[in-house]
């Protein structure tokens, strides 16, 4: 008895060069796998919860990730294995989801491969590829990220609930936690699509995050869906715009620990907004919740607004929380007016209509900008405001992610702004003086001496 | 221009092991593999308190022997932890240890507002003094109820029925409180009967590493950030615990003592 593993008894301790994960599919292994035609390489463990583990795998040459589920999670779950296939049939909502692409099951010949040697199964998705972090580091202050990738982000995330909210489709889940950002740019990625389920359907086990889930989920008095989708959507860009939480307020100073019965107290059974207008007893602590405080003053009104809508006549009315659309015209309009402060060059986002606004950051008065005026809006002239084709024709979808132009600083003379032809036809720019000049694609044109520009999207008028 | 320098208001979340240092566990390198266990999941621990921007994540050790004395008296960060060795020798004053452990928290010098504490007790043996004074002067402060207490047995020699009475009863019931399942030979061994509010059965090097791993990793984030909520998980506790690691291949695991 044992002789074939004589010193499995002794209490040897793991060498430091053992990893101390225990991976279910054997790292290096190639497996065949219900579900795609080639065998399935195990590159190496990315990660494991308590839901189950990813891996880097390469199928046909392809370099992808695996989900892989534990057997207690597909017990807790029973229509996990529909969901996902159904998800996988309606291909993703847009390319801010690592979306599952195809499902693999283990075969009978894989079975005695897996190391605890249950059947299960999983999905293969993209790898998420480097330069995105999870979202609690810009949460946690970890981040070095400006204000326009903030509001950019935010945005970003707006839209891709609308698109899958467009479809028919809810998400049930969204957390910090699967959420992740690219700092340079804002882009996002949202990850553990194995929620999504068709909106009402209510054909899954989760109720989502404490601090995240609507009262009425956490509550037990509804079942998640769109509708508490923007509840958590809204708490989730509340923490990415003040790194705080909207519900946080003085009502949590009374909370000595901060458990289960103390969470289902601020986020469901007495939940008030810090900043609701009516009723000023969860403000922020000045000492405590000092991020609230420094960060909210930042922010254009109509954001505070759908913040006011869904956290305080929303809170209790599902059907009257801020929508997707809403969410991405508030934010598109701040970065339309962000503006750089002339004394302490901070990021601000004074409304167009405001005579005498302050700088939130250092108090000094800002003097008027310079504005693009568009068929459709105007952009305030600051390094790294862009126009977009909705700028041009309301028609179109709001978009970030194709720029037409973007305001730059020469690279000598910080003063001097010019607008970069970022799209793929020539400009013509009218100068003051009557002259006119070709703007070619990837080239910029000094903003001072001009008047107007002449885009085939439209017309860029610049007022003296 | 950088996002204003704030971050989320964060509270501390006390973890502290509780080890046993008597000599038995001198015998077939448990200390070393306890030592060892505890270094190797630092790395992971720091990694979760990075991601759960709600928790200041702070570490501290008891240790017990002839007498129990802090081990590791300053709460610590854990990302700037480093981990002396634990030395075997001695009898087994768990009940002092637990004394220990109720003067930090009584308030002061516990924080006005914490996160639940996170109390992990590892034996390998019975205690020679007086448990239950100890536990009942632990019991009596309001931060130890509130704490996520859990309790490892290292080998079969453990005394399970202490280990239970520091955990509290075990609310998923099934097994007697004290049997483990597949300790008595018994109880058929079966996943499903392995619970975080019983003591954890760490036979081998390999799976004590695993729940020391488990304790300050997935436990330290459900401590200090919830995790997603299943429907029909039904009333749920202070904190709900995640579930247990996966057990290993090694056939051998739990099947009952071999060699001592």
């Amino acid at each position: 008895m044992g002789s074939a593993r004589p010193s499995a008894r002794v209490w040897r301790p793991e060498t430091p060069s053992q990893p101390s994960v225990n991976w279910i599919l054997p790292e290096g292994a190639s497996l065949d796998l219900e579900g795609i035609s080639s065998p399935l390489q195990v590159l190496r463990g990315l990660g494991g919860g308590t839901q189950g583990q990813v891996f880097e795998v390469e199928v046909a040459g392809e370099r992808l990730a695996l989900k892989w589920y534990l057997p207690a999670c597909i017990a807790r779950d029973p229509h996990l294995e529909r969901r996902l296939g159904e998800s996988i049939r309606a291909t993703a909502p847009s390319d801010a989801f690592l979306w599952p692409l195809a499902l693999v099951k283990s075969s009978q010949g894989a079975v005695p491969l897996l190391r605890r040697g249950e059947p299960s199964f999983g999905y293969l998705m993209e790898l998420r590829p480097t330069g995105f972090v999870g979202a609690h580091e810009h949460v946690g202050g970890h981040l070095a990220i400006g204000l326009l990738q903030v509001l950019r982000a935010s945005f970003f995330l707006a839209e891709a609930f609308h698109a899958l909210h467009l479809k028919g489709l809810c998400y049930k889940d969204i957390s910090l936690g699967n959420l992740f950002l690219e700092a340079s740019s804002g882009r996002i990625l949202i990850c553990d699509n194995d929620n999504v389920d068709v909106d009402g359907r209510d054909l899954g086990s989760v109720l989502g995050t404490p601090g995240f889930m609507a009262p009425e989920i956490l509550m037990g008095r509804a079942r998640p869906g769109a509708n508490s989708d923007l509840f958590s959507l809204a708490v989730l860009i509340f923490r990415l715009l003040t790194r705080h939480d909207p519900l946080r307020g003085r009502r949590e100073l009374a909370i000595r620990c901060l458990d289960e019965p103390a969470r289902r107290r601020l986020y469901g059974e007495e939940p008030l907004f810090i900043f609701d207008p009516a009723d000023p007893s969860n403000r922020p602590d000045p000492i405590e919740h000092v991020a609230a405080l420094i960060t909210w003053p930042i922010y254009p009104e109509p954001i505070k607004q759908l913040f006011e809508q869904t956290f305080c006549t929303g809170l209790q009315a599902p059907q009257r929380r801020a929508l997707t659309g809403q969410w991405m015209a508030a934010l598109a309009a701040a970065l339309d007016q962000r503006q750089l402060c002339a004394s302490c060059g901070q990021e601000t986002f004074p409304a167009p209509s405001d005579p005498a606004p302050l700088c939130w950051s250092c108090g000094c008065p800002m003097p008027p900008p310079g504005r693009l005026l568009l068929p459709h809006g105007q952009v305030t002239a600051a390094p790294g405001n862009e126009l977009h084709a909705h700028h041009f024709d309301r028609l179109l979808p709001l978009r970030l992610n194709q720029p037409l132009a973007r305001v730059e600083a020469h690279p000598s003379d910080g003063d001097l702004l010019g607008l970069r032809n970022l799209s793929g036809q020539s400009w013509q720019a009218e100068l003051r003086t009557g002259n006119r000049l070709m703007v070619e694609p990837g080239q910029a044109c000094n903003l001072a001496p001009l008047v107007r520009i002449t885009t085939p999207a439209g017309a860029v008028e610049l007022p003296s | 221009m950088p996002f204003p320098n704030v971050r989320l208001a964060n509270r501390p979340l006390h973890f502290i092991y509780i080890c046993d240092c008597s000599g038995s566990m001198a015998a077939q390198g448990k200390i070393q593999a306890l030592n060892q266990a505890i270094r190797q999941s630092l790395p992971g621990m720091a990694e979760v308190a990075r991601q759960n921007p709600e928790a200041r994540v702070l570490v501290r050790a008891v240790s017990f022997a002839d007498r129990a004395i802090w081990h590791l008296e300053q709460p610590t960060e854990v990302q700037q932890l480093q981990w002396l060795d634990l030395q075997a020798g001695g009898i087994t004053a768990m009940g002092e240890a637990l004394e220990l452990v109720a003067a930090v928290l009584q308030s002061p010098p516990m924080e006005e507002r914490a996160l639940p504490p996170v109390l992990v007790l590892i034996s390998d043996g019975q205690p020679t003094d007086d448990f239950d004074a100890g536990l009942a002067s632990l019991m009596r402060q309001p931060w130890a109820q509130k704490a996520v207490r859990l309790a490892i047995a290292m080998g079969h020699d453990a005394d399970t029925e202490v280990l239970q009475q520091f955990i509290g009863s075990d609310p998923g019931g099934g097994l007697p409180a004290g049997e483990i399942p597949g300790a008595s030979g018994q109880t058929p061994m079966h996943r499903s009967g392995r619970s975080p509010r019983r003591p954890l059965q760490a036979s081998s090097a390999t799976s004590l590493a695993q729940y020391i791993q488990w304790a300050s990793t997935a436990v330290v984030g459900a401590a200090s950030m919830p995790a997603s909520r299943m429907a029909g998980s039904g009333p749920q506790p202070n904190i709900p615990l995640p579930d247990l690691p996966p057990t290993l291949m090694d056939p051998t695991d739990d099947v009952g003592p071999l060699v001592w």
